[in-house]
């Protein structure tokens, strides 16, 4: 084992985190030396909320521990051209050498300064799969902390892969970064292209099989049959980007074709901004002496703040009423006897066009299929009813709507998490048993409990730690590449913020930089981990470039990839089953991971390092000595870099700061820390425990999945439906920005709106592609989408057979998926081998031909056309991420952009 | 007593294909080997759409068809249901996988090494290394090994996961379910009572040991997976062409047709001329030919002994039973009739060889028949037509060693010509029985393709030809060369092109959650 761990074990405890939907809890069964079988670890199956049970992906570590095209020692460039046709001549280096060159540069930068000449930082760091590379890199985090700066902009896939308008809005209004259904109670779900049963992993997988087995209803509108659209209900299928406009036919049959007390009033009132008094220029209307948001008491008949006791406000009518109004910058209007409405009353205004029958021309729906939706989703929303948990009685409202990738993020990301959060707020289902619940923070502090992180803030709502807007607080500068702190106030400034940024905006301007932002530089040095962009990302071909011009990339290399194809210098680390570490488990987490129980789960090795792979948590130490800041990177780990903080009350396991420490060493002292925080300090066993147990944990009360009732305790209301503070800094951003001269934002700045109204984001995509590449969008007939894959994403396992054997299971995986008529109309023959081009790009493969997919949309599942990973290069799939641009006018406000464009289809050859 | 059954949950399967990692990493099953996977079914047109996954693997038949037909006994049925081979006894023929109708039988010929042969082999392919496995027949277990040892430590299969098929112990949506189906309170027995399921291919009568279970609500009893004749998109369900018997297999019943046919009517005319020892010696030497040619198609070619093992119930035994007295009483008539000085036994010598030349043939329509996994093969009036094709294409070749000989007699014509239009009439029974009942589409096409086929036109020059012989000499020899090449052609074509495998049908796609149920599939199946 590595670290001179035992060798005859047979079997030994481990986790899965290779996806967001993860941790899943395992045993690896060993056989003379060899891990060859991946079970579930069945002593979970009481605290995990899927029975223990491990997804497939995880099944792919025996070969990929065993993979024969692993790097196994160091390698070194020999060519100093880079380049996809460039060669690139690696040679085996010893660690010494491999360690000394890096560390080398990173002296040199200390010397030198962290910051470049554009105040960026000259180390850069990218790491893929959602976050969940923390979970194998060991005590890297506390090396890039003990580092300083590290600019970590450059997406693997963020932005665009992710559901990124959920991730921002969703923090904002219920500490959401991401959203589920209250799955184990709901009755009806409501889902726009949420694919939970292919990226919900194992727990939303299981969750949902059970909702179904009690009779739930799920209704899918997407535009093609999703494996989750076929574990539904029902399928809608929808024109591709118009989910904002049915789901703002949705509210407008609750406000204007169904009546009030179908609505729960009691929760508007008292729970959202809904009585909130709007004034003339769209702010709220304040009383002078507080400056508190005024709303109508009916019972005084007079404007009063809106926490003023006793009080019956008003959600509809126009009162007269007087107060002060506060706009950007402090620009403010003293109101005498204006005319009013509460900011319901301008809702049910705003809805009033955006019928069903509006929205049926759009979305190529019917009209009457979008209000049966709207009126089951009130039918099933028990309006009044309460349920207990743990002796809390909470409001029961089983009706929740869920968002996709695409639909989410990008152009009309915003309006579909603003209408979804609607919709549930109207049934008082936002954050309550059986509704719309968050997962996880990530932006929003602290990180692991979401309860705490419900802080007062302004005007009655929580606290968000916006990137600050005001004059002379706003930084024009961001101390990362793609400016998030400069463009993205919703972006924050936690660890996370970075990678939640515009991401392609970094990889864009490698191209051209962006006019008065600081002159663009490559990172001078650029470590990636578990992430391969030039794949995953967009607009593919411009990230090569893009990476082929950094002049020293340190990729940790589990085999040649397109990426480390570009490296100075490969690292073999002991991959998932090699490596040691303790991980957080528990709690709320990701997708549907809502667990009963919280604590601490063991990734022991299963097998010695193969080569000359080292733990990662080796490589961190070495870094940090021969880099010179070991004693920072001791601090690190002791301050909780390694996931666990190694002192508090009553112990402290906390290494010495100045000397080396071993791997065993290091996580001996975090599984004893890890006990003693677990057990509140009574106990502090450590390895050994954890080698036996595999996980240790302790309750985590089932209230705490919501977070209506820490609302109640701090008497806060969620921000919705108006959002006067993102019209208020929007408005100063645009204010900052034009002083500076910054102009190519503006389109951005229109998505700040106090109640957005529909666009048509359809229109958006195709006149962006006829504005940037000069052709006509009717050249290019179809949408083409992208659908998760539940045996590949996130799991860099592209390369491996296994994988790609039972993966083929599914008949939608491998080529291009397109409609079975349409294809007949144009002569297309299943098999057929196929070119799809859009105006940016073009890729090829064979084509598959469904019945469960829009006559005008195009679908290819996962992320491939891998040119030298060994074994995905022989895969001859397609993969759209060569077909979508980069475009400043395909990014929004949150700096994302979504993963679809338009393309047309060509046969190139006849069927195999 | 025990049976051991899987329940699949329809509503709850998602298709993560998580049993099919878990069953390949358990078993150590070779790449491309699936024992147990989850199929993808669609059915409907644009927009009224539904998708299914269906988990499928052996059924553990109640009825199982590749135990019957096992020459080998290497197939077992245990008093728990479980169907298992066993390794070192199986031949490798590969009957059993062209039996089953569930496609659930594999054999594999070379080590695993799932990078291929360019690539170094993975530490556990080595440590893992089955050589027992190779070149014979292998399939689902029910991880029988766990099953067992858990039992022998207290453990209920089913409930505790140390004594439960890995696939089941996987499941992520606790879709599949394992018990005891012959006890009543069992988990299996509960949902089976209390829900709607069916089987696969039951009207096979195989009494298969998975059961589909779907919600019933709102869907009528005895309803029937539509045929979908040109399955768009689906072809990873509708019968697939089976590579388990190829040319080799195909050439036993083409020569051992023809051969047998070929000494029955060598001994009958022996009856009333001179026995021609040189047609029954080539009559001999093709039934030799033809089953050589099987014998290096088997994957275990050296334990072909087995093959005798099992004359209780498969009709491959019996072929071999029935060959090695065809072969002695030959050889025997043979060696006494040849011109040698001394010899010159009387016609009726032939006669004992002959009948176990008929029994021979007669098992080869056997054979065939008892493949449930092949549709064209199984077919009722498959018998009639391999044994009336082997004996017309017997006729046809005793015609010409007739002229060759020199004797012509009329009877010869006469019986050409009737058989030729017998096997017209069971071809045309057996392809109407076909059209009736349906079978796959892509079996039917290359049946009817090709110029040389058992239809109207061609049997009908046969017969003219025979009957012009009475006349014209030698021309009934044409006849039979006719009758030989369009009876080979049929066969060579049900054997190889035509032999599409039983594919995949559901009987009702599921409802999920508060859905409602729709009526199943059976994708690539025409009746025409």
């Amino acid at each position: 084992m590595a670290d001179g761990g035992e060798s005859n074990k047979t079997e030994v405890t481990s986790y899965c985190y290779q996806c967001v939907a993860g941790p899943d809890l395992l045993k690896v069964d060993i056989q003379d030396g060899v891990p060859v079988r991946v079970r579930p670890n069945d002593e979970a199956a009481v605290i995990h909320p899927a029975g223990g049970k491990v997804c497939v992906k995880a099944f792919g570590l025996i070969q990929k521990t065993n993979n024969p095209h692993r790097i196994r020692t160091p390698m070194i460039r020999t060519n100093p051209k880079k380049g996809r046709d460039e060669d690139p001549g690696f040679r085996e280096a010893t660690w010494d050498e491999a360690l000394d060159m890096i560390a080398g540069k990173l002296r040199s930068i200390r010397e030198r300064g962290l910051l470049d000449e554009s105040g960026f930082p000259r180390v850069a760091a990218s790491f893929g799969g959602g976050g969940t590379p923390t979970s194998y890199m060991g005590t890297f985090p506390a090396f890039l902390g003990a580092w300083g700066p590290v600019d970590m902009s450059f997406g693997s896939g963020q932005g665009v892969k992710c559901t990124h308008s959920e991730h921002l809005y969703g923090e904002l209004w219920h500490r959401a970064f991401t959203v589920s259904p209250d799955t184990p109670m709901v009755e009806l779900v409501v889902a726009f292209g949420a694919n939970t049963e292919a990226s919900g992993g194992v727990c939303g997988v299981r969750r949902h099989a059970d909702a179904r087995a009690r009779g739930a209803k799920r209704i899918m509108v997407e535009p093609h049959l999703s494996i989750t659209g076929a574990c539904s209900a029902e399928w809608v299928p929808i024109r591709p980007k118009t989910d904002p406009a049915f789901m703002f036919a949705m509210i407008h049959v609750m406000l204007h074709e169904e009546p009030r007390e179908r609505l729960d009033i009691p929760f508007l009132r008292d729970r959202t901004s809904s009585p909130y008094l709007i004034a003339p220029n769209g702010f709220y209307l304040r009383d002078p002496a507080t400056n508190k948001p005024l709303i109508w008491d009916q019972t005084s008949a007079s404007a009063v703040p809106f926490d003023t006791p006793g009080t019956d406000p008003a959600l509809e009518g126009t009162f007269t009423v007087s107060g002060l109004e506060v706009g950007a910058d402090d620009e403010s209007w003293d109101h005498k006897d204006i005319e009013c409405r509460p900011a319901f009353g301008h809702l049910v205004e705003h809805v009033a066009p955006y019928s069903p029958d509006w929205a049926a021309e759009i979305c190529d729906v019917k009209a009457d299929t979008i209000r049966s939706v709207a009126t089951q989703f009130l039918d099933h929303a028990h309006i009044g009813e309460t349920v207990e948990v743990n002796g809390h009685i909470l409001p029961y409202r089983p009706v929740s709507v869920s968002l996709g990738k695409t639909v989410n993020n990008g152009w009309g990301g915003y309006e579909c998490v603003w209408a979804r959060t609607l919709l549930a707020c109207l049934v008082g289902g936002l954050e309550v048993p059986g509704g719309t619940l968050g997962t996880t923070v990530r932006l929003n502090r602290p990180a692991d409990n979401r309860w705490t992180s419900v802080v007062p803030g302004p005007d009655g709502f929580m606290n968000y730690p916006m990137n600050p807007t005001r004059k002379g607080e706003w930084m024009d500068t961001s101390s990362s590449r793609h400016a998030h702190r400069t463009l993205v106030p919703l972006a924050a400034n936690s660890p996370w913020s970075q990678a939640l940024g515009p991401t392609h905006l970094a990889w864009m301007m490698q191209k051209e930089g962006l006019e008065h932002l600081p002159t663009p530089t490559p990172p001078e040095v650029w470590f990636v981990y578990r992430t391969n962009p030039v794949i995953s990302f967009w607009d593919v071909k411009s990230v090569a470039e893009a990476v082929a011009r950094f002049p020293f990339t340190v990729c940790f290399a589990l085999t040649h990839d397109e990426t480390n194809h570009m490296a100075d210098v490969l690292l073999p680390e002991c991959t998932d089953l090699e490596g040691t570490q303790l991980i957080r488990i528990g709690g709320s987490k990701y997708i549907e991971q809502f667990w009963d129980y919280q604590g601490f789960a063991l990734r022991d090795p299963a097998s010695a390092p193969q080569g000359e792979a080292r733990d990662f948590s080796w490589i961190s130490t070495e870094l940090a000595q021969r880099s010179g800041i070991l004693e920072a990177y001791n601090s690190s780990i002791n301050k909780g870099a390694a996931g666990v903080r190694l002192f508090g009350d009553g112990y402290d396991f906390s290494l010495k700061p100045d000397e080396p420490h071993s791997v065993e060493d290091i996580w001996e002292n975090v599984c004893r820390a890890a006990s003693a925080e677990i057990t509140d300090g009574a106990e502090s066993q450590g390895l050994d425990y954890f080698r036996e147990h595999g996980f240790r944990v302790k309750e985590f009360p089932r209230e705490r999945w919501y977070l209506y009732p820490a609302m109640v305790d701090m008497n806060l209301r969620f921000e919705l439906p108006y959002q006067e503070r993102l019209l208020r800094i929007g408005k100063e951003l645009g204010a900052r920005l034009h002083e500076k001269g910054i102009r190519w934002w503006d389109r951005q700045l229109e998505e700040y709106e106090a109640l957005p109204p529909w666009r048509d984001f359809p229109g958006m995509w195709e006149s962006a592609l006829e504005n940037a590449f000069d052709v006509k969008i009717g050249d290019y007939p179809f949408w083409v989408v992208t659908s998760r894959s539940m045996q590949y994403s996130w799991g860099g396992n592209a390369g491996l057979q296994m994988i790609h054997e039972v993966a083929s299971n599914i008949t939608t995986h491998g080529g291009v998926v397109m409609n079975a008529g349409r294809a007949a109309e144009m002569g297309l023959s299943e098999g057929d081998r196929v070119r799809i081009s859009s105006p940016n790009g073009s890729t090829e493969g064979a084509l598959i031909l469904k019945h469960g997919i829009r006559p005008d949309t195009l679908l290819m599942v996962g992320q491939f056309a891998h040119w030298t990973t060994p074994f995905a290069r022989d895969l001859d799939t397609p993969s759209m991420n060569a077909l979508t641009p980069m475009l400043l006018e395909l990014t929004d406000a949150t700096g994302s952009g979504a993963d679809l464009t338009r393309v047309k289809i060509e046969r190139i050859g006849g069927g195999k | 007593m025990t049976k051991w059954t899987i329940v699949a949950d329809l509503n709850r399967c998602v298709g993560c294909q998580t049993c099919t990692a878990a069953c390949k990493q358990t078993n150590a099953t070779a790449p491309g080997v699936q024992w147990r996977k989850v199929l993808d079914f669609e059915a409907g047109e644009y927009p009224d759409v539904r998708r299914a996954f269906v988990p499928v693997g052996c059924m553990h038949c109640d009825e199982p068809p590749c135990l019957d037909v096992c020459p080998s006994t290497a197939t077992l049925k245990r008093a728990d249901g479980i169907v298992t081979i066993d390794y070192d006894i199986c031949i490798g023929c590969a009957y059993c996988a062209v039996a089953c109708p569930y496609q659930a039988r594999f054999r594999v010929d070379t080590p695993n090494q799932a990078f291929g042969k360019d690539s170094q082999k993975m530490r556990h392919e080595i440590v893992r290394e089955r050589p027992e496995r190779r070149s014979v027949a292998q399939k689902c277990t029910l991880c029988v090994d766990k099953i067992d040892e858990g039992l022998a430590n207290g453990l209920i299969p089913g409930i505790d996961a140390n004594a439960t098929p890995a696939c089941v112990e996987s499941c992520i949506a606790a879709a599949l379910v394992f018990g005891d189906a012959d006890d009543p309170d069992s988990n299996v027995s509960t949902l089976i009572a209390e829900n709607r399921t069916f089987g696969m291919h039951e009207e096979l009568g195989t009494g298969p040991n998975i059961r589909y279970l779907y919600s019933g609500k709102d869907f009528p009893e005895g309803s029937t997976a539509t045929l979908v004749p040109n399955p768009i998109g689906q072809a990873s369900v509708a019968p697939r062409h089976q590579h388990q018997w190829d040319w080799r297999a195909a050439s036993n019943f083409v020569f051992g047709g023809a051969g047998t046919g070929l000494f029955t009517f060598a001994a009958v005319a022996g009856l009333f001329s001179p026995f021609l020892w040189w047609a029954g010696l080539l009559a001999l030497a093709m039934v030799g030919l033809g089953l050589f040619c099987v014998w290096l198609e088997i994957g275990r070619p050296w334990r072909f002994l087995n093959v005798f093992r099992h004359p209780a119930r498969s009709w491959m035994t019996r072929e071999a039973l029935a060959a090695m007295p065809y072969f002695g009483l030959g050889a025997l008539a043979v060696l006494l009739t040849m011109p040698w000085p001394g010899f010159g036994a009387g016609g009726w010598v032939g006669l004992p060889a002959a009948a176990f030349a008929l029994m021979f043939l007669y098992s080869q329509a056997r054979i065939l028949k008892a493949a449930k996994g092949i549709p064209v093969w199984r077919q009722e009036q498959i018998v009639p037509l391999i044994v009336t094709t082997g004996l017309t294409e017997g006729m046809g070749l005793f015609a010409v060693a007739a002229l060759i000989a020199g004797t012509s007699a009329s009877w010869i014509s006469l019986t050409m010509a009737a058989l030729a239009g017998l096997r017209w009439l069971a071809w045309r029974s057996y392809r109407g029985a076909l059209a009736a009942e349906g079978a796959p589409t892509q079996s039917l096409i290359k049946l009817d393709a090709g110029p040389l086929n058992l239809s109207a036109p061609g049997q009908a020059a046969i017969v003219a030809l025979a009957l012009a012989g009475l006349v014209l000499p030698g021309v009934t020899a044409l006849a039979g060369l006719l009758a030989v090449a369009t009876g080979w052609a049929f066969k060579f074509t049900l054997i190889t092109r035509a032999a599409y495998n039983q594919g995949y049908a559901i009987e009702a796609m599921p409802a999920r959650g508060a859905g409602k149920p729709a009526p199943g599939v059976k994708p690539g199946w025409t009746r025409a």
